[in-house]
């Protein structure tokens, strides 16, 4: 009986030598070839009979198993020496690069936006109303008459074209739209009006563009209580703290009876605001239950309905979260100024993710 | 409305510490604006009595002096002609600031003698401009004495910022009574004596128009002395800020500051006839006591004689009857002018006063009177001489306003329980009389209160006194939503747009809404935008355009030194000034280098192609799915119009434009760069809100996608555009895509023509296309293209 220790030790002996990918190729021609030693021996397999083919058969298979594996196996060493060697001449110069650039979203944008989010979460939703108003909206839907000495105080721009006689303004607030939203829909009404207001006054704290958020409820029950936790909420989330002192202080707005002004407690360390803290009063809004003259304007029954309004700037929020300290740099348009305090395109303000 | 902490106690008795007064200003609505301590200037000045006086050694003019201040005795080198042994001085010791000129004293030799110290003239402590002399103090002086207590300057100075509502508080008294109702002190009442007068007033009194003056009260003084005022008088004025003048002035601004009572003074003996309260003739003048002439219209109350105005009623009195220390005989008078009248009159003529402010917010009917009687009694301790019986003309209304209220519609507003008890207790410390019958409690509402007229008033008077920091806080937080969207269709385009338009580089500006009507021609009918107020000459129109102002931004930043421009605004732009005329739009300017030259990458400058792809990839994003997006030439004239294109969306109103700015344009805003420029207009963009969350249908193919290039020679004139459409025309099913992979002119091509490649995409949903299938469908594609071209393909 064969016990193919030769054909063995042949393959032992070629499969030593391999250089390249084409010493593998001989090789498994030598021996799987048509022609290949192992191939011609599995042909002579037919010759034999009994027991003995079945031996020999058995033995040339786990030969035949073997030369695969040696194939496959210095096939892969080959390739990953090839590899290796390829690799190392190729390498670029990490240290070059080329760059993505985004552009920025304005502060006042940034802002407005979350002042949105954070109202939103409550069930305000956002209206509003145009940037030229009428007298009217403007002043005496808001119990504001024509000579009222609040009217003074407002430094109001007027244009050209008039309704009902008198001429239109540039909305000096965002409140006309409380009135505009209340002809339109019934309470219960949830609303805030982000937009741009215009004061006649120019100097370092004041810009004739500003920017004011306004809010209302009207509902049967909303009382001052609910307009305290309302702005609780609001500026504890818009200012990302928890502390938070806060100080209502009686003041006047035609529109609103009893009205409050609201100061939060802060700290300078260094050049730096810290909101929230500390013993020294910043005014930030001014608010107070909608007057129910202002109501029977809309008519709104104020026996029925209650409610508050309030309104803040959106310049003064920017500054005070974000250390901005000059107000007419935000409509300088200087580049290096919005590149600075300009926020990602891609960083919308969001409840589930970040709010700044 | 400022005041002292000296003033204050005249008509509040209390024994609350200040910093406690200052802090309840604040919560009943009377904001502390500011607190000046005048005591603290003078604080180390004491008085020193001089033992010794003698020459000083080398100098003739200086004296050397010992000076006893009480704990020590000290030198002190001297140059005031007046000092001399046994005086009493005003002692500044070393460290101590001169006030006149913040100058530190320091122990110092002078011309070699030691000297600790000052002895101070009244102009050096800033209280006079005498300088001749240091101050003599009166024998009766302790030594060691502050001199602040002595000369009354122990003292705090107040300013209050007063809301429009509460003209209750334009006078010292009134904020006295506020602050005894929230608890500080009790409210004194100053002991006015009632003259009777000796006899009756020569100068008769007549109201032609009570609606413009109500009441009018007047008083003849004979043989009065203007002089200078008493110290004491001229030091309150002072320590409030205002100027003395003389004594009959000086009275009437006391008054009006301590009880907001406006007065005023006339010279009698420069009045002709009877006093006649009237409404103004067109075409009258006057002249003011600011000394300028006033051109007075038919409605605006006037106090005239029988010859001429004398005053503008409850604004300003005129130069004619002005007293002056010659003056002898005088009308007081006290009255009541219309807040409506007041107001209207002072806006028209531009005429800030301290009478007009508070008449036009009001004034207690109940003061007229007693006004009357404090300033008499001033005028007579001051000025002597008789005074007359008090002539009355017209009537002063005592109709007090009632409201009634309940503690339920308080405690529904507040948010709290306010009982029945604590309402009436709070009410009546107002001086507000109630009365309650079941439920209702009736409120008299006292004359000095003229803000309050409803129930929502007594609210905030309860609060205020109650104080704002009880107010509790209640969740607001709803069980079930009430309002749909927070946002709604247009307003979230707006949000999207912005946020897009900054992803592919362009940095957001706010700019203002005006602009320059000057180099706005262009843009749109600046007569219609005109405001009529403008802030400055240069944003004297509402901006009939975005891009005005960003051109000016471009300009202003080109000057810092950038080369690159990509930015962009979104925001309202007006037809005209009429509140509907209002529009969103959104515009983007891209100019200078597009990228830098780097190891990588060759110089580019930015083109109107960057522009057209932001516009429509915004377009592609605002409104996604399917639509027709059209492009043709016909642009407004702020675009260069051979490099520009408007762009129409499903073939309705044109939606926006894109282009290069017309270099006229450029040239006016003093642009040199290619400026490129979209603008969308965001309220024309047909609305695609969706209906439905689900997506449409995805058909995929897994036939092979076949791809043939095909080569047109075409008329320059002849847009690309064309070429696509036709080559998809040929057949709408098979044909997948259809791009423009090449683009050249050259002259072998013939006169004006140029040649377009274009690559067809091909899939079947059938069957895998065979070679004949793909010859059929290219003589098509060929066949079109050269239809509708009128060009030929090229072999």
């Amino acid at each position: 009986m064969k016990d193919f220790r030769e054909l063995e030790t042949e393959i032992k002996k070629a499969s030593d030598k391999f250089t390249n990918i084409e010493s593998i190729n001989e090789f498994r021609i030598k021996f799987l070839g048509k022609k290949g030693i192992i191939s011609l021996e599995m042909k002579e397999l037919a010759s034999l009979s009994g027991d003995e083919r079945k031996q020999h058969a058995e033995k040339l298979n786990k030969i035949k198993d073997s030369v695969l594996e040696i194939i496959a196996s210095k096939t892969e060493e080959l390739n990953s020496e090839e590899l290796e060697k390829k690799l190392n001449s190729e390498t670029l110069d990490i240290t070059l690069s080329t760059s993505k650039s985004y552009g920025t979203i304005h502060p006042i944008s940034q802002v407005i936006e979350e002042v949105i989010t954070i109202f939103g979460d409550l069930d305000f939703f956002v209206a509003e109303g145009p940037e030229v108003e009428t007298d009217y909206n403007n002043f005496t839907a808001l119990n504001t008459s024509e000579h009222h000495p609040a009217r003074q105080m407002h430094d109001t721009f007027y244009v050209e074209t008039e309704t009902d006689g008198m001429p239109n303004v540039l909305r000096t607030h965002t409140s006309p739209v409380q009135i505009r939203s209340m002809l339109e829909q019934k309470p219960p009404i949830r609303l805030i009006a982000p937009g741009k207001t215009f004061r006649c006054d120019n100097d370092q704290t004041h810009s004739p563009m500003f920017h004011q958020v306004e809010g209302l409820v009207i509902d049967q029950e909303s009382n001052m209580s609910h307009l305290k936790g309302c702005l609780e909420i609001f500026l504890k989330t818009f200012f990302e703290t928890d502390k938070l002192n806060m100080r209502f202080r009686p003041s006047h707005f035609p529109f609103t009876e009893p009205s409050a002004e609201v100061d939060i407690g802060y700290t300078k360390k260094g050049n730096q605001l810290i909101i929230g803290e500390g013993e020294d009063w910043l005014e930030i809004l001014g608010c107070g239950m909608v007057h129910p003259n202002v109501l029977e304007n809309v008519n709104i029954n104020s026996n029925e309905y209650q409610g508050y309004a309030f309104g803040m700037g959106i310049e003064r929020l920017a500054m005070l979260k974000y250390g901005i300290s000059d107000l007419r740099t935000f409509f300088d348009s200087d580049l290096r100024w919005n590149k600075h305090y300009g926020f990602s395109p891609l960083n919308i303000p969001s409840i589930i993710g970040d709010l700044s | 409305m400022k005041f002292s902490y000296s003033w204050l106690t005249e008509h509040l008795k209390t024994n609350v510490h200040f910093e406690e007064i200052e802090k309840k200003l604040t919560s009943i609505g009377l904001e502390v604006e500011d607190i000046q301590d005048i005591g603290k200037a003078y604080q180390d000045f004491i008085v020193g009595q001089v033992l010794e006086e003698k020459k000083h050694p080398n100098a003739d003019k200086l004296k050397l002096c010992k000076v006893d201040i009480g704990k020590e005795k000290v030198d002190v080198v001297c140059g005031a002609p007046n000092v001399e042994k046994g005086m009493k001085v005003v002692y500044a010791p070393v460290g101590s600031i001169i006030p006149v000129n913040q100058m530190k004293i320091k122990a110092a030799k002078i011309r070699g003698v030691e000297s600790y110290g000052m002895m101070c003239s009244e102009y050096e402590l800033g209280i006079s401009n005498e300088h001749d002399g240091i101050i003599r103090l009166e024998e009766k002086e302790t030594i060691g004495t502050s001199f602040s207590e002595i000369y009354g300057l122990n003292d705090i100075v107040i300013e209050i910022g007063i809301t429009p509502n509460r003209q209750d508080c334009l006078g010292v008294k009134g904020i006295a009574r506020d602050l005894a109702s929230a608890g500080m002190g009790e409210l004194l009442e100053r002991k006015i004596s009632r003259e009777k007068g000796s006899f009756k007033s020569p100068i008769k009194i007549e109201i032609q128009d009570n609606k413009i003056c109500s009441a009018f009260a007047g008083r003849y003084f004979r043989n009065v002395k203007n002089t200078e005022s008493p110290e004491w008088l001229k030091n309150k004025l002072k320590s409030i800020g205002l100027r003395p003048i003389s004594a009959l002035v000086d009275i009437t601004n006391f008054v009006m500051y301590d009880e907001n009572r406006p007065l005023h003074v006339y010279d009698a003996d420069k009045i002709d006839g009877k006093i006649i309260v009237r409404s103004a003739n067109d075409g009258e003048s006057f002249l003011a006591l600011d000394e300028k002439d006033y051109q007075l219209k038919n409605g605006m109350c006037v106090i005239a004689d029988e010859k001429k105005v004398l005053g503008l009623g409850g604004i300003m009195g005129g130069e004619s009857t002005g007293c002056s220390t010659k003056t002898k005989n005088v009308l007081l008078e006290s009255a009541l002018f219309d807040e409506i009248n007041t107001a209207k009159t002072g806006r028209n003529l531009s005429i800030l006063s301290d009478a007009r402010y508070r008449f036009e917010r009001g004034i207690d009917p109940n003061s007229t009177l007693k006004g009357i009687d404090l300033a008499t009694q001033l005028i007579l301790e001051i000025c002597g001489g008789e005074c007359s019986e008090v002539e009355l003309a017209g009537n002063i209304k005592e109709n007090k306003n009632e409201v009634s209220t309940s503690s339920s519609y308080i405690s529904r507003r507040l948010g709290f329980e306010v009982s029945d008890k604590e309402l009436i207790s709070i009410l009546s410390s107002l001086g507000i009389e109630t009365n309650q019958t079941g439920d209702v409690i009736k409120c008299s509402i006292p004359s000095w209160r003229q803000d309050i007229h409803g129930e929502a008033d007594i609210s905030e008077e309860v609060i205020r006194i109650k104080g704002y920091e009880n107010i509790p806080t209640s969740n607001i937080r709803l069980k079930s939503k009430i309002n749909k969207n927070i946002l709604n269709y247009a307003q979230k385009k707006l949000m999207k747009a912005r946020h897009f338009i900054a992803s592919i580089e362009y940095d957001e500006l706010v700019t203002f809404s005006f602009t320059d009507s000057k180099n706005c021609e262009v843009f749109g009918d600046i007569n219609k935008l005109k405001i009529v107020n403008p802030i400055s000459e240069d944003l004297d129109i509402l901006r009939p355009n975005l891009l005005p102002n960003l051109l000016q931004a471009i300009k202003k930043n080109k000057n810092r030194n950038f080369d690159s421009f990509s930015i962009f605004e979104i925001g309202s732009q007006y037809r005209s000034t009429s509140p509907e005329d209002q529009l969103n739009v959104a515009c983007g300017i891209k100019s200078g280098i597009k990228t830098e030259k780097s190891w990588k990458n060759m110089q580019t400058e930015f083109d109107i192609y960057d522009v057209k792809q932001d516009l429509t990839s915004l377009i592609d994003y605002l409104i996604p799915g399917n639509k027709k997006i059209s492009v043709s030439n016909d642009c407004p004239s702020w675009y260069h119009p051979g490099r520009s294109g408007s762009i129409k969306i499903n073939n309705s109103v044109i939606a926006g434009y894109f282009g290069e700015l017309h270099p006229r344009v450029a040239n006016q805003f003093k642009i040199k760069n290619k400026t490129n420029i979209f603008e969308l207009y965001l309220d024309e963009l047909p609305n695609t809100e969706k209906k439905t969350t689900n997506k449409p249908v995805l058909n995929l193919s897994d036939f092979q996608i076949v791809t043939r290039d095909f080569a047109f020679v075409i008329d320059k004139k002849v847009k690309s555009e064309e070429v696509v459409t036709s080559a998809f025309k040929a057949d709408k099913e098979l044909i997948r895509n259809v791009e423009i992979f090449d683009l050249f002119e050259d002259d072998s091509l013939g006169k004006d023509k140029k040649s377009i490649a274009i690559k067809v995409t091909l899939q079947s949903n059938e069957k895998t296309l065979a070679e004949n299938d793909i010859s059929e469908i290219s003589s098509k594609i060929i066949e079109s293209v050269e239809k509708s071209t009128s060009g030929t393909v090229r072999s």
